[in-house]
């Protein structure tokens, strides 16, 4: 009779896990925010032993935006209100494996020479089950850990891919045989990053965080001498929007890592303890529920300027009302604007303005009141004398310094090689040269000059203008 | 006018679109909150950002031979391909803000330092391209629309780089943006004439008359010449020039000119044509005006 009514008290009395009822978002969907002004939170609610409460109304939830997390605003209507979407969506779960020495002992601690009396055997059995129990929407990625950190998946569909994955978990040997609990999730949340949907981390752990580094003296392969302190996966999971559901595993009074329930509850996840191989599959499957069973609630956003809103839920239960919060990114291209308008505004507008209308009047008219000679550019040679203005006598263009326009450093340019000559009755200027000379692309020997035309002597370019009549 | 002063007043205009853009952006951002969605919000914004944009790009070349009217039209132009410019632009900033944004955000990579002002860069690289093609849109020149879309990316990830970073070390995000979008003009001002000149055919620069000196870009596959307003190389105040007295046509290898008017007349080195492949140095002449032909590799 003592011993019946024993089991009724274990039966009751083992499943009971480490929180309470509670409402958590465990993620925020923002991709609809510009093209539908939507938001989509992904809610878990449980009840005081961590099921997933089934049959809560919409009006019993209220949500509240704010842009600065202090004056929170209710909103007026939410637009969508489901549960079970997750199972038709897909999750993607992260399965990290405790594998450190402690593993192949047996529930009681002690030394084990029988496989099937392991902890990791138990643990392997619990996953497969939780393999068999997946929708084939779900990805499923796993992990082992003990010093060191060993992804042997990313979530894939593929579940028998992962159940020989499984299978190839070794016995750590050496010094790897230690916990790296906390390091080991910061990393889980680095591969997790990229993923994208709902995003679930599942760790099991028979010990406490125990550090290579502190254990061994030895430099860590990703962490050198540093020891990861359990509050810096629970930012990284917290940004990454993953939820982090942690189970211990071993018998009543063993060791177990209280920081890691600290982690589940406040990356939205939840802590399970798990005394035998049967529980442990139960605590699988009741994760895998509270997981599938999410409401999904969706409300068009406000549009307070913020950089990032922040988001409360309240809950109205049977025991009382129950809050969380999130936030999610909201920032324009231009930033938050001012806090009230200035008149002083208006004057870059008008200023603006004002410049660009004088600008339109700008003429760059640049005629040369008398006829000219210019340089537009020389290709070999130096010209001494860019520019200069005709008046009724002869002009030369040579290489000699007592040229009118000296161009030097060309060999091909003779001392004296064109003349600019002007013939008062007619009032026109003449090029005359004996050395080649292009004038208007063309070879010649003697032109009349018009406004305009281009001079080539030897690669230096030069332009007559007759000037304003 | 030369290609260096086209350039530095590209970059003034652009300047004083930035300012003239930035007291409207500051208007239109106090007033988010009255919005009914984010999507009518940037799309307002950006159409207004984009007008005020527009409207000053358009009128970069407006300045003396062309008259008032061409002028106005490349304003009005200028305008309502920056409305749709800036609509679209912020639209895709914006949607990539949020998409870049939500990433960094909650990967928590260098948020502040990172994050943000690519995110920034990307929108703003997009309203910059779209606001810079609006002069080849508004000429119907697929290269000018190169042109500007490439001086305008440019500009804009600038621009909203500088907005981002000069927001890090300025705490009023009044004076960041204020920077900013001065740079972000600048910007596309710059590289809208750096780009223009990269990717130009040639220069026609003008040997005599009122406006020697000013300098052409040919950087159309078509650039009409003539005395009318809607000309790209309009030539008024020499002599009697047809509406439309010649082209300049760009084959795969080679530059050709085209005589338009049979009453016109188009002179090249001298010699009369009715079509003639363009080399270094040739001097074209239309009514009294004479232009040399400066090639740049095709």
């Amino acid at each position: 009779m003592k011993k019946l009514l024993y089991f009724i008290i274990l039966a009751f009395a083992l499943p009971a896990a480490a929180f309470s009822e509670s409402v958590r978002i465990a993620q925020i969907d923002a991709s609809g925010l510009l093209f539908k002004q939507k938001i989509k939170l992904y809610v878990s609610l449980t009840d005081d032993s961590g099921v997933p409460l089934k049959n809560a109304a919409l009006n019993q939830f209220s949500v509240f935006e704010s842009a600065d997390n202090r004056d929170f605003v209710e909103i007026p209507q939410v637009t969508d209100f489901k549960i079970g979407e997750n199972y038709e969506q897909g999750v993607n779960f992260l399965l990290m494996i405790d594998n450190s020495g402690s593993m192949y002992r047996s529930m009681e601690g002690e030394k084990a020479s029988d496989e099937a009396e392991m902890r990791i055997t138990f643990a392997k059995d619990a996953v497969r089950d939780f393999l068999k129990k997946t929708s084939p929407m779900d990805k499923v990625g796993l992990v082992s850990y003990n010093s060191f950190y060993n992804s042997h998946s990313k979530p894939v569909r593929n579940q028998a891919e992962i159940q020989r994955h499984l299978e190839n978990i070794e016995k750590p040997k050496g010094d790897a045989v230690f916990t790296e609990i906390y390091g080991s999730l910061l990393l889980a949340a680095e591969e997790f990053s990229s993923i994208k949907g709902r995003k679930a981390v599942i760790i099991l752990s028979d010990g406490e965080n125990s550090p290579y580094f502190q254990n061994t003296k030895k430099d860590h392969q990703d962490f050198g001498k540093r020891t990861v302190l359990y509050d810096e996966p629970i930012k990284r999971l917290q940004m990454e929007g993953i939820s982090v559901f942690a189970i211990h595993f071993g018998r009543e009074g063993n060791k177990k890592d209280e920081n890691l329930g600290k982690i589940a509850a406040q990356t939205g996840g939840a802590w399970f303890d798990a005394r035998n191989d049967h529980e442990l599959k139960m605590m699988y499957n009741k994760i895998m529920d509270q997981i599938i069973f999410e409401y999904i609630i969706s409300y068009n956003a406000t549009m307070s300027p913020a950089e990032q809103k922040y988001v409360r839920l309240t809950y109205k239960g049977s025991e009382g009302e129950y809050s969380a919060n999130q936030f999610y990114y909201s920032s324009s291209v231009f930033g938050l604007p001012l806090e009230q308008f200035n008149f002083l505004l208006l004057l870059p507008l008008l200023l603006a303005c004002i410049l660009l209308w004088l600008i339109t009047l700008l003429k760059f008219e640049s005629k040369k009141q008398t006829p000219s000679l210019e340089v537009l550019s020389s290709k070999l040679g130096k010209v001494l004398t860019t520019s200069i203005d005709l008046g009724r006598e002869t002009v030369f263009i040579g290489g000699s310094e007592k040229a009118d326009m000296t161009i030097i450093g060309v060999p091909a340019i003779e001392k004296n090689h064109a003349d600019i000559v002007f013939d008062e009755k007619k009032n026109i200027y003449t090029m005359i040269s004996n050395g080649t000379v292009k004038v208007n692309n063309k070879p010649v020997k003697q032109k009349q000059l018009e406004s305009g035309d281009i001079i080539n002597i030897a690669g230096t370019t030069i332009v007559f203008d007759s000037g304003e009549k | 006018m030369s290609i260096t002063l086209r350039k530095i007043i590209f970059c003034f205009v652009g300047l004083l679109a930035g300012l003239a853009a930035w007291p409207v952006a500051e208007i239109i951002l106090l007033f988010q909150v009255s919005f009914p969605s984010y999507l009518m919000f940037s799309i307002f914004l950006g159409a207004i950002f984009g007008l005020v944009i527009g409207l000053f790009m358009g009128a970069k070349e407006g300045q003396a031979p062309s008259n008032r009217k061409s002028l106005f039209n490349r304003i009005i132009a200028g305008s309502l391909v920056g409305v749709l410019g800036g609509a679209v632009g912020f639209l895709i900033g914006q949607a990539l803000l949020f998409v870049l944004g939500e990433y960094f955000i909650h990967s928590g990579r260098a948020h502040s330092a990172l994050g943000l002002p690519l995110s920034r860069a990307v929108g703003w690289a997009f309203l910059g391209l779209f606001v810079g093609v609006t002069d080849g849109v508004r000429s119907g020149s697929l290269r000018k629309i190169k042109v500007g879309a490439l001086g305008g990316l440019l500009g804009g990830i600038l621009g909203g780089l500088a907005l981002q970073y000069i927001g890090i070390f300025i705490e009023n995000m009044m004076y960041a943006r204020f920077a900013g979008l001065l740079l972000l003009g600048l910007s596309i001002g710059f590289f809208y004439g750096l780009v223009e000149d990269r990717l130009s055919f040639g220069v026609l620069r003008l040997l005599n008359g009122k406006f020697k000196g000013k300098e052409f870009l040919i950087n159309q596959r078509k650039t009409r010449i003539g005395s009318a307003g809607k000309m790209d190389i309009q030539l008024n105040q020499y002599g009697t020039v047809a509406d439309f007295q010649a082209e300049i046509v760009s084959k795969k290898d080679c530059l050709l000119i085209k005589s338009r008017d049979e009453k016109g007349t188009v002179i090249v080195n001298d010699s009369l044509i009715n079509e003639h492949e363009l080399k270094f140095e040739d001097v074209i002449q239309i009514g009294k005006a004479k232009m040399i032909y400066l090639a740049r590799s095709l």
